[in-house]
């Protein structure tokens, strides 16, 4: 999938190949059925995605004001920008977004890419192995949440009797910012690691086996093969899975809104989260969507930056 | 005797069976924590020092589920929308995704990057925009309310997924179908279709887990409780102050079980249905 899915986002545009002239009819017939086909999922991911994120621009830079039914536009503004823009809530969002981002990646795709080249190398149990990994990843966020608040409690958590219990004291885990923001990233690792792991297992069981035949022959022992061999192979696979990782813990919502509530204070308040809070809480539509815009754009930039430089790398191989 | 034991145990104990035992540990223990305090009491869900196995054993959190909150119909409403959705995902998504590999189409290029940049953009971007069209159409508090951006939004990696698997199929058995005759709708119905069903249900899959899973347009689409899905059901359980985790967790039991049996059945394809595609890749 996944060196297919990377290389057919810009290359791929051959035509199948017409057997003789005599197709032209046959071929513009089919080109108005290939219409015909994609055109329902087309205009529905238009109409539901698309126009509401124009909408959104539109809204982030327009005076709202909001009225006993719905809201009205009044004027072109960049009000919504520089107020965002000044405050150090908004600011600090961003640093924890990006912060939380960076960490909880880094440690889901270095785990998760250990996990799956253990699984791949099992003989047996390894379908057992999946379906194990698979519950955290399909689980409910807000469960998954609850589940991480009643271990983290402060008075009957069972964390806090473990650290106890080995002489660490008794730690208030969603008490202080640090230890709630090390606590979140625990619990996010725990139910998206295994995501990775399976990305993982699916690209290395598409790799072609002569290779590390080839590497056997050769004399390469396993610690060589696996940097020379396996890790540049599943480049393009581990570069998907980022770029997933990525994505989704940028717009982090449930986690923090159920487990912390945003807290301590606002330690833990994402970008989405206080979108959210400015737009339904204070009812500030305008600088709702400048957070939630500035939010995807940096996203967006940060993504097709990280393609072009992965992208390089992988030819490089 | 005791050499032998030695080198067995050296034998169990490498790296391969101790990572296993890691990696079940650290995926399992939190699990077993979740199962465990669904049937403790409530003084077991508040002892401290924790109970590690609950004593007594109590189903009373599964009653409390289902009668004291309406968890049966969260239950309902989370299956309805996810179906629907599923079902509706699948249904256009394949006939893209077929299109989309197959079919001469103009600019498919940028249709793909197009899709890829959609399915990257943040949620919360589109959830005021969307809530006043809704709000507009008179649809909140109601099914299609979330069938309809459930549908949307998984729409683009289904087709990603469908796609990359329908170009891993071979052409012959279409061009032999399109010289006997038949029409492109006929190919892909009884030709395309049955061989890529590996591709289908990974997308399927993904797909449900993604609306099962959902929360900020739940939680912003349906405020009356007759419409709530579980993650909005589970969260707004009892006060701010105090929080049910027994019958949270309870619920939150019985909500893996439709996903449990769906990935558990299925779980060959999860992994096949994203490899396949490679084939041509």
């Amino acid at each position: 999938m996944t060196r297919s899915m990377l290389e057919n986002a810009t290359a791929n545009e051959t035509p199948p190949p017409t057997p003789d002239q005599q197709v032209t009819g046959h071929r513009r017939r089919t080109t108005r059925i290939g219409w015909v086909f994609s055109s329902p999922a087309l205009v529905i991911v238009a109409l539901v995605t698309i126009f509401p994120i124009a909408f959104s621009v539109v809204l982030s830079l327009a005076n709202v004001t909001v009225t006993g039914n719905g809201f009205q536009l009044a004027g072109f503004t960049f009000s919504n920008y520089s107020e965002i823009f000044h405050a150090s809530v908004w600011r600090y969002a961003l640093v924890f977004t990006v912060f939380y981002t960076v960490v909880t990646v880094a440690v889901e795709v270095i785990l998760g890419t250990l996990i799956g080249l253990v699984l791949e190398r099992l003989t047996k149990g390894r379908g057992l192995m999946m379906a194990l990994l698979l519950v955290p990843w399909s689980m409910i966020t807000v469960i998954s949440a609850e589940l991480w608040q009643y271990i983290f409690d402060g008075t009957y958590g069972v964390m806090q009797a473990i650290f106890s219990a080995i002489g660490l004291g008794q730690p208030q885990f969603l008490g202080t910012p640090t230890s709630a923001i090390i606590s979140m990233m625990v619990a996010d690792i725990w139910k998206t690691t295994p995501f990775v792991a399976i990305i993982v297992v699916a690209g290395l069981v598409m790799l072609p086996q002569e290779v590390f035949e080839a590497a056997a022959v050769d004399g390469a022992g396993s610690w060589t093969t696996f940097w020379r061999v396996t890790l540049p192979l599943l480049r393009p696979t581990i570069a998907l899975a980022i770029l997933f990782r990525i994505l989704q813990a940028f717009g982090i919502f449930d986690l923090p809104f159920v487990l912390t509530g945003g807290g301590p204070g606002t330690a833990t308040t994402s970008l989405a989260v206080l979108s959210y809070r400015t737009m339904f809480q204070n009812l500030n539509y305008g600088a709702g969507n400048a957070i939630a815009v500035s939010a995807s754009v940096l996203v967006l930039i940060g993504c097709l930056l990280f393609l072009k430089v992965f992208r390089a790398q992988v030819s490089d191989a | 005797m005791k050499f032998q034991t030695h080198t067995g145990l050296k034998k169990w104990v490498n790296l391969l069976n101790t990572s296993v035992v890691l990696i079940v540990l650290f995926v399992a223990l939190p699990l077993y924590w979740l199962i465990a305090s669904s049937f403790k009491t409530n003084v077991g869900i508040g002892a401290s020092p924790p109970q590690y196995f609950p004593d007594p054993l109590s189903i009373a959190n599964y009653q409390s589920a289902f009668v004291h909150y309406d968890f049966g119909i969260y239950f309902r409403n989370s299956l309805i929308v996810a179906i629907a959705a599923t079902f509706l995902v699948l249904a256009i998504g394949s006939l893209a995704g077929y299109a989309l590999a197959r079919l001469p189409i103009r600019g498919k290029t940028a249709i793909m990057v197009i899709l890829l940049m959609i399915s990257l953009f943040p949620e919360i971007a589109v959830v005021s925009p969307l809530y006043l069209v809704m709000h507009n159409l008179g649809w909140i508090d109601s099914y299609q309310v979330l069938i309809i951006p459930y549908t949307a939004f998984n729409l683009p990696f289904a087709i990603w997924i469908m796609r990359n698997y329908f170009l891993g199929i071979p052409r012959e058995m279409e061009e032999s179908a399109r010289v006997d005759g038949a029409s492109p709708l006929r190919t892909y119905w009884s030709i395309i279709l049955p061989q890529a069903l590996p591709g289908i249900f990974t997308a399927g899959i993904f797909t449900f887990t993604a609306c099962w899973t959902e929360f900020l347009m739940a939680l912003t689409f349906d405020n009356s409780n007759s419409f709530r899905t579980i993650p909005v059901g589970i969260a707004l359980f009892g006060s701010p102050n105090v929080i049910p985790y027994g019958t949270i967790f309870a619920a939150s039991v019985v909500a893996v079980v439709p996903i449990g049996i769906l990935v558990f059945v299925f779980r060959r394809f999860v992994v096949s249905g994203l490899t396949s595609g490679a084939v041509k890749g």
